[in-house]
C-alpha cells in the first residue's frame, strides 16, 4: 500500500511538472483563471441578455454550480485521455511507462491527480466569481453539508473511473483521439444537462442521462448546495433516492469502466498500438 | 527565377501545395472528419437549449447557432493555423519550410486557405444542426452583402492566424497553454453566444481588436436583422473587417520575419520538446 501511494505520489509530481513547469508561470496562471473565468462570464452574461441586469434565479444558480463542477469531467476526463496520447505521440514514452512496474494504471490515476487540482481551482474560481460578482449565493442554512460532501466524493469517483475509460479508448486511436476527448466531454456536458434540464432533450435522451453518473452528481449538487432542482424526470426523488441514485451508477459505471479499460488495453496491445506514432 | 513574376508564380505554386496537403488532410480520415464536424458543435447545442430553458425568444437560438457555427473556424485559426508552426517544429518538418525557396507568407497563406476550406465543408454540419434540428429562422438577407461579410471575416480572421503562427515559432509546450488560453475567453469577447452589446463598452472594444466579434456581429446583422441586436452598422463593419484584414496581414508579415531572425539566433527553430 505505502509502495503504491509512493508510486502515486512521484506520478503526480512528474505530472505537475509535465503540466506546469514547462510554461511561463505567469501564461500558466491565465490558462488556469481565465478559461473558468470565460465559461462563467458566458453563462452569466447569455443569462443578462434574456433576463436583463438584475438578481439571478435559483435554476441559474443550479445550472452554474453544475457548469462549474463539470471542471473535474472536463480536465480530468479530457486531461487523462490526453496523458496516454500525449506519451504515446509527443514523447513516445508510453511504452516504458507500460512495461514499468508502477504499470498504466496507478501512472494514470497520478496524472489524474494534477488534473483534479487544476480543476478545483477551475472549480474554486467559477464559484467564487459566481458569489461575489453574478450573485450567485446560496443560503447557507438549506445547505446539507454530508449529503454535499458524499456526492462530491462519488462524483469524483466516476470522473476518476470514466476518466480510465478515456484513455483505454486513447490507447486503441490515432490521431482523432484528440477530437474523441474533447467530443466526449461535450456530450456529458450536453446530455447530462449541466446549463439546461434534461428534459428539453428530444427522447430518448432524458432516459439515457439518467443512466450516466454525472446526471444524478448535478442533481445532488443543485439539491444538496442550493436545495433546488432542475430535472423534472428526478422532481418526485426523494433526496436520498437521488443520493442512492447517484451511488448506483457511479458503482456501475466505475465497474464497467474498469472492465472497459482493460479490454481496450488488451486491444491495443494485440494490434500493436502502444508504440504506434501518428505524426504527432 | 529573379523576376518578380517568376518568385510570384513560385509562392503561388507552394501555396497551392500547401492548400492540397491542408486539404487532403482533413478529409483522409472519413471517421475524423465526421467527429471534427459533429462535436464542435454539440456545445453550441446546449447553448440553444440552455436559451430554451430559460425561454428566451426564438432569435437567441439564431444568435448562438450562428455563433457556434463560428466557433469552428476559431478553433481553427488558432490550432490548425497559430499552433500549426510549433507543430510543424515537433514533427521535424519547420526546418524544410525554412529551407524551401518560397516565401514564409506562401505557406502560411496555402494554409489559410486549405483550412477555411476544410472548415467551412464541416462547418456545414452547425447549419444543418441549426435549419434542421433546431428550425432557427433567418431575416431576408442579400446573398452578395452576406458573402462579403464571410469573406472579410475569414480574410481578417485567418490573417490573425498567421500572426500567431510566427508568435508561436518562438514557443515551445506553451504553445499548448496559449491556445487553451485563448479559446474560451476569445469566445467570450467575441459574445459567440450572446448579443455582443450584452458586454457593454467591453464589447466595442473587442470588436475593435478581435475579428470574430466584429464578424460574428456583422454576419448576425445581415441573417437576423434588427433581432441581431447589432453593435453598429453592418457597412461600418464590413469596412472594419476590412482594415483589420490588412492591418492583421502586414503584422503577420513583419512578425514573421521578426520571429524567424530572433528563432534563428536563439537556436530554437529545429528544437523540440522545449
Amino acid at each position: 500500500m505505502s509502495l503504491r501511494l509512493a508510486r502515486l505520489r512521484s506520478v503526480a509530481w512528474f505530472g505537475w511538472m509535465v503540466e506546469g513547469n514547462w510554461a511561463d508561470p505567469v501564461l500558466f496562471g491565465i490558462y488556469v483563471v481565465a478559461r473558468p473565468l470565460s465559461v462563467a462570464l458566458i453563462l452569466a452574461l447569455m443569462y443578462r441578455a434574456v433576463r436583463g441586469p438584475g438578481a439571478h434565479g435559483v435554476a441559474f444558480a443550479g445550472f452554474y454550480v453544475a457548469n462549474a463542477f463539470h471542471s473535474y469531467v472536463d480536465r480530468m476526463i479530457v486531461g487523462m485521455g490526453w496523458a496516454v496520447f500525449e506519451e504515446r505521440e509527443e514523447f513516445e514514452t508510453l511504452k516504458y511507462v507500460f512495461t514499468s512496474p508502477m504499470g498504466l494504471l496507478t501512472y494514470l490515476a497520478g496524472r489524474s491527480s494534477v488534473k483534479f487540482t487544476l480543476a478545483t481551482i477551475s472549480v474554486a474560481i467559477m464559484l467564487l466569481t459566481g458569489w461575489f460578482a453574478l450573485g450567485v449565493r446560496w443560503d447557507w442554512a438549506r445547505v446539507q453539508p454530508l449529503p454535499l460532501a458524499l456526492s462530491i466524493v462519488l462524483g469524483l469517483v466516476a470522473t476518476l473511473f470514466v476518466g480510465f475509460l478515456l484513455a483505454g479508448w486513447s490507447l486503441v486511436l490515432a490521431r482523432s483521439a484528440i477530437v474523441v476527448l474533447d467530443g466526449v466531454a461535450l456530450v456529458l456536458f450536453l446530455v447530462c444537462g449541466v446549463i439546461f434540464p434534461t428534459q428539453l432533450l428530444p427522447w430518448p435522451l432524458p432516459y439515457v442521462a439518467l443512466a450516466l453518473p454525472f446526471t444524478w452528481w448535478y442533481e445532488a449538487l443543485r439539491r444538496f448546495l442550493l436545495g433546488a432542482h432542475t430535472n423534472a424526470l428526478l422532481a418526485h426523488w426523494s433526496d436520498v433516492a437521488v443520493l442512492g441514485g447517484l451511488a448506483a451508477t457511479t458503482l456501475v459505471g466505475s465497474l464497467l469502466s474498469l472492465w472497459g479499460y482493460h479490454a481496450l488495453e488488451r486491444r491495443a496491445r494485440r494490434i500493436g498500438r502502444l508504440d504506434q506514432t501518428t505524426m504527432f | 527565377m529573379n523576376g518578380w513574376r517568376d518568385r510570384l508564380a513560385l509562392d503561388l505554386r507552394a501555396a497551392r501545395a500547401r492548400a492540397f496537403v491542408r486539404v487532403v488532410g482533413t478529409l483522409r480520415e472519413p471517421q475524423g472528419v465526421l467527429l471534427d464536424a459533429v462535436f464542435p458543435n454539440l456545445g453550441m447545442c446546449a447553448y440553444v437549449l440552455l436559451y430554451r430553458g430559460l425561454g428566451a425568444p426564438r432569435s437567441f437560438e439564431t444568435l448562438a447557432v450562428i455563433g457556434g457555427i463560428m466557433t469552428t473556424f476559431w478553433l481553427n485559426v488558432l490550432w490548425g493555423m497559430g499552433a500549426q508552426l510549433f507543430w510543424e517544429k515537433q514533427s521535424g518538418q519547420l526546418q524544410l519550410f525554412f529551407a524551401a525557396p518560397c516565401s514564409r507568407m506562401a505557406i502560411l497563406a496555402g494554409m489559410a486557405v486549405g483550412g477555411l476550406v476544410g472548415t467551412t465543408l464541416r462547418s456545414l454540419v452547425g447549419v444543418a444542426l441549426g435549419v434542421w434540428v433546431f428550425h432557427v429562422r433567418f431575416a431576408s438577407f442579400s446573398p452578395g452583402v452576406l458573402i462579403a461579410v464571410f469573406l472579410a471575416t475569414m480574410a481578417a480572421l485567418y490573417a490573425l492566424g498567421m500572426m500567431l503562427a510566427s508568435l508561436f515559432l518562438l514557443y515551445g509546450r506553451e504553445a499548448w497553454h496559449t491556445c487553451n488560453a485563448l479559446t474560451d475567453p476569445v469566445f467570450m469577447l467575441s459574445g459567440l453566444y450572446f448579443p455582443i452589446r450584452t458586454l457593454g463598452s467591453v464589447g466595442a472594444f473587442a470588436a475593435g481588436l478581435l475579428p470574430l466579434a466584429l464578424g460574428v456581429d456583422a454576419l448576425r446583422q445581415v441573417l437576423m436583422g434588427p433581432a441581431a441586436h447589432g453593435l453598429f452598422p453592418v457597412r461600418y463593419e464590413l469596412a472594419g473587417l476590412c482594415a483589420l484584414a490588412v492591418l492583421l496581414l502586414v503584422l503577420a508579415r513583419l512578425s514573421l520575419e521578426h520571429l524567424e531572425r530572433l528563432s534563428k539566433r536563439e537556436g530554437r527553430l529545429t528544437q523540440r520538446w522545449q
